[in-house]
């Protein structure tokens, strides 16, 4: 038996070469030439932009030429072929912001290195020191403070849209009248809209100096309204993932709970929300994911100096996020600085890509599970 | 499915204790509303209301409403009134009615007592203890009654023995200081009171088990789903008000008073959205900001719309499901759920060093094109796979090819869905600041001969690249920025503007203004497009 995946893998390419080699065949010489020299010139094209040529223009005009010739001459294969380039484009932004990110940020990897048992290890005295100092010697840049200051911002934030969030969500998807539910649902859609700058404005203007006034705090930018604010513009992300799981429940195991004679609620409670439990948890994840990357509100209602707040619990004062780092400081930075900033931008991609890919798994498993259609 | 179970059969509701107990539910939603009013200071809790304190007035509706809700129970238990409970009132509401009472046993015990950090832990835990056991092994009608009633009636009696009185403060012994003042104590703990002995109260109304945790869910929800509209509600009319005075300013209505567009003079002039920022400026504007947001916004969907929209088709019509789509799929959810910030990074360094290394309008709107391509994708590609195969399938038997159909069938088919997702998507971007941040934006402010003319700005040179736009290679500014550097320009716009304060909020305004048209736009146009749909 062992080894008999491979068998099986390289089957099904041997399968998919056939398939190709036969639809190279049955395609016209004429239109094979076309699509050859617009998937060159493209290649050519995106090679000179990345190695900043001034000569891009020229093969991308020549792509231009050949994608027009094709698109009157073999319409329906130059469509084929651009529509796949667009596609491999998705992939290819996300590689690149992989590798221009990272790259960025290696330089202020080997600084913040350090030996463990002998070994050198990049990076890791970033994490094990809290003290962030860019001006006077000893130069360092941990990420402590601002993980932290994301870890309770997104902590408070998770606290009142997770709640809040699932509750609208079932209101929206079980409980609402049809008028109501028409109200309501561009009212959540609409909050999704509103630019962070201008909740951060509010909160700058508003929220600031009344919890500055109410908490007798030295000073204004609390975590604890920052995490509030954030909160509220994670909820419609929530809602609207946590509705889309809740209605895809069969209407007829619904129906069933309630041919036996519950109330709506023992229905809700007892088969919709733990048969939509995994797709609502996804929701829960994707707002957590939305909260640690809001940037606006917590650039302008933090502080802004990169140190933890004492004690590590006080949620009364709020210095940085990971996020509010690279926008306060991007300005003045540059060297290692900025190279520190793209680390923090590294920190934060992964982690959200993390959640994100693992918010689609529990996500697909649960369509799986209820065996709905992907 | 909603309202399904409720029937008339099952509905008992004369007695005077289902009105005694709807009242009590009246009587917290004031409360509530009493609270909130003193938490935004509306209602100010030193001064007293006809000669009786606030605080003393919430203290005696808290022992009135936890009374109630107690006697409610008391009396369900004896069998005075007759109800259905279950056995218990559930773990959920027992761990619920735990944290409350860990943390007003902590509380006390700390600040009263003073027994120090782990005698309060022990009370803490004591008390937090009984609440959780009467909840979860009790009857549910005294189960769900006495400690939401309990903690109504301590708050009371804290309010009117002036224990928790308009002068109270705690001060946290944190290193960085902060207290918890009765300004902030008293609505929260009276809002909480509230909510609790209202959620009691609506089972009591329900007549406690499966019908009466219905009321009390309901309740809640209601409560949350209003709530959430109340805040933006709130949030739109106060920017709204705060914003027109200055959005107003120096505006002007009659016969060729404005400004003169192809050589006719409008009968409406607002300086703030047709002026720039100039020293002999009668009136300031943000007309730099609005015309760089409109270009930003145009680039962005000239950009991601094609790409997005064309890697949708190649999604559902061309690609088989597989490995291969199963990665553009996960790519392009991992794109949806980047951090703005990461966009503005990475354009910082890949674009803009390939659009002559300065900031520039180009990598601004490429910025936000990629930003808004996940969105085009998922959204079109949802249009796409909503179309019914049907439509394929009847073009297929006509002799059409693959493409034909996609042309003249799907996409036509798709449109509404794509229009409509494209359009929810602009709104998102157009008020977006961090990516352009660092990728596109100047100064704090920007005259009017400033405003980007992109159209008029393409030159074609000998040397590669052969064309050139220098208005695309410059630094402007948009909307979400300008009212970011104005929030940080902070003491020094005074000499620059009349009234900074007013300033900043007619841009605030003229921003939401703009997002939230385009979202009034696209879902406006989904409803359009769903009843059409539906009348075929």
């Amino acid at each position: 038996m062992i080894g008999s995946p491979d068998i099986v893998s390289s089957s099904a390419l041997a399968r998919r070469a056939e398939r190709v080699s036969s639809f190279v065949d049955d395609q016209e010489s004429r239109a094979l030439v076309t699509v050859g020299v617009m998937v060159v010139s493209l290649l050519a094209a995106l090679v000179g932009f990345l190695l900043v040529s001034p000569l891009t223009t020229l093969p991308f005009a020549v792509f231009i030429v050949s994608a027009g010739y094709g698109w009157l001459r073999f319409q329906g294969l130059t469509a084929r072929m651009l529509t796949l380039a667009m596609t491999a484009s998705t992939i290819l932004i996300l590689l690149l912001i992989v590798l221009f990110i990272l790259v960025e940020s290696i330089p202020v990897l080997v600084y913040e290195s350090t030996t463990v048992l002998g070994v050198s290890v990049p990076g890791l005295r970033m994490f094990i020191q809290a003290n962030w100092d860019a001006v006077s010697p000893p130069i360092r840049y941990s990420m402590v403070p601002m993980i932290h200051g994301t870890v309770m911002v997104t902590g408070i934030a998770t606290a009142v849209a997770a709640p809040l969030g699932v509750a609208a969500a079932l209101f929206l998807s079980e409980i609402a009248p049809s008028t109501v539910r028409e109200v309501v649902k561009p009212g959540v859609e609409i909050l999704a809209g509103i630019p962070s700058i201008v909740y951060g404005f509010i909160g700058f203007t508003i929220l600031s100096p009344w919890a500055a006034d109410q908490f007798r705090t030295t000073g204004q930018g609390s975590y604890l309204f920052v995490g509030i604010i954030v909160g509220l513009m994670a909820l419609p992300t929530v809602v609207s993932v946590a509705e889309d799981a809740l209605s895809s429940v069969p209407e007829s195991m619904k129906s069933g709970s309630l041919a036996m004679g519950t109330t709506d609620w023992q229905t809700m409670t007892s088969i919709t929300i733990p048969a939509a439990f995994s797709g609502v948890s996804a929701a829960v994840l994707l707002g957590v994911g939305r909260a640690i990357g809001e940037t606006m509100a917590a650039t302008v209602m933090l502080r802004g100096v990169p140190q933890l707040t004492k004690p590590l619990y006080n949620a009364f004062y709020g210095q940085a996020t990971l996020t509010s780092l690279i926008a306060n400081n991007y300005g003045e930075a540059d060297g290692l600085q900025m190279d520190a900033l793209f680390a923090a931008g590294v920190i934060l991609f992964f982690t959200v890509l993390a959640i994100s890919v693992g918010s689609q798994y529990i996500e697909w498993q649960m369509r799986r599970k209820l065996g709905g259609e992907g | 499915m909603a309202g399904a179970a409720e029937t008339r059969l099952v509905n008992r509701d004369s007695s005077e204790a289902n009105a005694a107990a709807a009242g009590a539910v009246g009587l917290a939603a004031l409360l509530f509303a009493l609270s909130l009013a003193a938490l935004f200071e509306v209602v100010t809790i030193s001064d007293p209301i006809a000669g009786i304190p606030v605080v003393a007035l919430l203290g005696g509706v808290l022992v009135l409403l936890g009374g109630a809700v107690v006697s409610f129970g008391v009396g369900s238990y004896l069998g005075v009134v007759e109800t259905r409970p279950s056995a218990s009132a559930g773990l959920v509401a027992a761990a619920a009615f735990a944290a409350v009472w860990l943390a007003i046993g902590g509380g006390v015990a700390a600040e009263v007592l003073n027994v120090g950090g782990v005698g309060s832990a022990a009370a803490a835990v004591a008390v937090g203890g009984v609440a959780f056991v009467t909840a979860a092994v009790l009857r549910e009608d005294v189960g769900s009654t006495l400690p939401a009633g309990g903690v109504s009636i301590l708050t009371g009696v804290a309010y009117l023995t002036g224990a928790l009185g308009p002068a109270w403060v705690w001060e946290l012994n944190f290193e960085q200081q902060a207290s918890l003042t009765a300004e902030f104590v008293i609505p929260v703990s009276t809002l909480a009171c509230a909510l609790l002995t209202g959620w009691a109260a609506a089972k009591a109304y329900g007549g406690f088990g499966a019908r009466g945790r219905r009321m009390g869910a309901y309740l809640l929800i209601y409560l949350n789903a209003g709530s959430i509209v109340g805040v933006l509600f709130l949030l739109l009319a106060f920017t709204a008000f705060k914003g027109l005075p200055g959005l107003f300013t120096g505006a002007a209505l009659g016969p060729g008073v404005g400004p003169a567009v192809f050589g006719i003079s409008l009968p409406v002039s607002l300086p703030f959205v047709t002026n720039g920022v100039a020293l002999l400026n009668e009136f300031q504007g943000v007309l730099p900001a609005i015309a760089g947001t409109i270009w930003l916004v145009v680039g962005a969907v000239l950009f991601a719309v094609p790409l997005g929209v064309g890697a949708a088709i190649f999604l559902t019509e061309y690609a088989e499901r597989g490995r291969f789509t199963q990665i553009v799929e996960v790519a392009t959810n991992g794109l949806w759920s980047t951090p703005s910030i990461v966009f503005g990074l990475f354009g910082f360094a890949f674009l803009v060093p390939r659009f002559g290394g300065n900031k520039s309008l180009i990598s601004g709107m490429l910025t936000l094109g990629f930003m808004l391509l996940p969105l085009v994708l998922i959204t079109s590609r949802e249009a796409m796979l909503a179309v019914p195969d049907e439509y394929r399938d009847a073009s297929a038997a006509l002799g059409v090819s693959k493409w034909q159909t996609i042309r003249s069938v799907v996409v036509p088919a798709a449109l509404p869905g794509v229009v409509t997702g494209v359009i929810l998507g602009v709104g998102r971007i157009a008020g977006e600041t961090a990516p352009i941040l660092l990728t596109m934006t100047g100064g704090t402010f920007v005259p009017g001969g400033q405003t980007a003319d992109v159209i008029g700005g393409f030159q074609f040179t000998s040397t590669p690249p052969f064309v050139a736009n220098p208005e695309l290679l410059q630094a402007t500014t948009a909307l979400p920025f300008q009212l970011y550097a104005l929030i940080t320009a902070g003491v020094g716009l005074g000499d620059t503007v009349s009234s900074p304060e007013q300033f900043q909020w007619a841009t605030a305004f003229v921003l939401l203004l703009i997002v939230l048209s385009f979202y009034a736009i696209g879902i406006g146009a989904r409803y359009y497009f769903r009843r059409k749909l539906q009348y075929e």
